[in-house]
């Protein structure tokens, strides 16, 4: 059998839809506990449904952000494999990156005429293998950082824990932005232009909650067209 | 909470449940390509692959489910951990979820928006993804250059907004960490401090500035 009618086979598609169904389960189920922890909680059912939508119109923008590579995905590995590899832990370009090197593992470059069906195999077990890492991980040190948490704040004073988090996420954001601002040209004014489109709306648009729900999702826009037109 | 309900506590049972189940599935491709088809890497070339995914990857695997969790919540960890695109999708959309229902992150509305606003993230980037490898090949010939071009910058827009959003309400330690994290990204390849280090290093450059502001407003 060659590769061709074997990655965009009905047998691959049924194969790689079961993440995908694992996917929206999860995030279903998550969601039904999220709205009964909000009632629990007394949260008027309107403010959670106002944030759910928030966090929808958020996504938009972040989610086109790897069309290109993955149609690059879709000319290599096909269907079925791109489509769940969109879907789940691996960034696409994480995905590519592991596709090509566990390729390389049988000797075989991703993009040459070389890749048969035996190098798929090794893309496919790459992937997974390299996905498995974080999952594991999640599954091992989740309930535990949890709990070390809840330790902490009865150690210590909650206010500083609090601030501890906020440092560190501040900081996460700040790693993660950094390169980007160092870089400089549209990268630089890109994330700019954004962060203080962010900050205008969060300080001038108090009174517009209309505003408040796409902000970040139109301040991300501003920077992202701002940075194509000027550079 | 009231009663004996206990949010953390569900949301880990779904998410171990769900993740043991998404561990599974993600291993089913490969499994089908060596149980039906007859194809698959030799014993040995496995190991390979993954020595080789570990010492790419390795770090990432325990570094960023750790560094993220504050941001993410038990709820929002297991989602994110299974779906992917934390820093870019998950984390904006948990922020802007709490901040739009008033909730404080780290208090208990703050945790079940995140979990919510995670869960309800998931479904808009499913449904892109699968729009575009269905009909993506087709529709982007079509999409102008100045529109792809602008993609280009998507991620540090997202982060740009974001730190905004996280230094909203503590300016000053958002203002000192972003000097700090550029000072050491910068120096960084200087003094030859690996790229997975690098990341370790400015969270902790946020605690310590958070430190720094907690102690100097107390006074």
């Amino acid at each position: 059998m060659d590769l061709k009618s074997v990655m965009n086979s009905p047998g691959m598609w049924v194969a790689s839809s079961i993440m995908v169904i694992v996917v929206l389960v999860q995030s279903a189920l998550f969601l039904r506990e999220g709205f009964k922890a909000a009632d629990k909680l007394g949260m008027p059912r309107s403010t959670s449904v106002k944030g759910m939508r928030a966090a929808m119109i958020t996504a938009i923008g972040p989610s086109l952000g790897p069309v290109v590579i993955l149609l690059a995905l879709l000319a290599v590995l096909g269907g079925p494999t791109t489509w769940m590899r969109m879907n789940d832990i691996g960034a696409a370009r994480t995905e590519l990156a592991m596709s090509a090197l566990a390729t390389k593992v049988v000797g075989v470059d991703m993009r040459s005429a070389a890749f048969d069906l035996k190098a798929f195999s090794y893309a496919l077990w790459g992937m997974a293998l390299n996905n498995a890492g974080w999952m594991l991980v999640a599954l091992l040190f989740v309930k535990r950082m949890n709990s070390a948490i809840s330790k902490m704040n009865q150690k210590y004073d909650p206010a500083w824990v609090k601030l501890i988090m906020t440092g560190a996420a501040i900081g996460l954001f700040a790693s993660l932005w950094s390169p980007a601002l160092i870089k400089g040209g549209g990268q630089f004014f890109a994330g700019i232009v954004a962060f203080v489109s962010m900050f205008l709306i969060g300080k001038y648009a108090g009174n517009y909650p209309r505003l408040q729900e796409p902000a970040l999702g139109i301040s991300m826009l501003i920077g992202m067209f701002a940075a194509a037109y000027f550079f | 909470m009231e009663g004996n309900y206990n949010f953390s506590a569900r949301a880990a049972r779904i998410g171990t449940f769900t993740l043991i189940a998404g561990l599974i599935a993600n291993f089913v491709p490969a499994l089908y390509l060596a149980g039906v088809v007859g194809v698959m890497p030799q014993f040995t070339d496995l190991l390979q692959i993954y020595a080789v995914a570990f010492s790419a990857f390795g770090v990432s695997w325990v570094v960023q489910p750790l560094s993220f969790y504050p941001m993410l919540g038990v709820g929002g960890s297991y989602i994110g951990w299974l779906c992917g695109n934390v820093a870019d999708i998950r984390v904006p959309a948990a922020t802007m979820a709490q901040r739009v229902a008033g909730a404080e992150p780290g208090s208990p509305e703050g945790d079940v928006m995140s979990t919510i606003g995670i869960a309800a993230s998931v479904f808009v980037s499913v449904a892109i993804i699968t729009l575009f490898t269905l009909i993506g090949s087709a529709i982007m010939p079509l999409v102008p250059k100045f529109v792809t071009k602008a993609f280009g910058f998507i991620l540090p827009a997202v982060f740009g907004a974001v730190y905004a959003e996280l230094s909203r309400k503590h300016f000053k330690i958002g203002a000192l960490t972003i000097v700090a994290g550029l000072a050491i990204t910068f120096a960084a390849p200087k003094v030859g401090l690996p790229g997975s280090l690098l990341s370790i290093c400015v969270i902790a450059g946020g605690i310590a500035m958070a430190r720094i502001i907690y102690l100097s407003d107390k006074k």
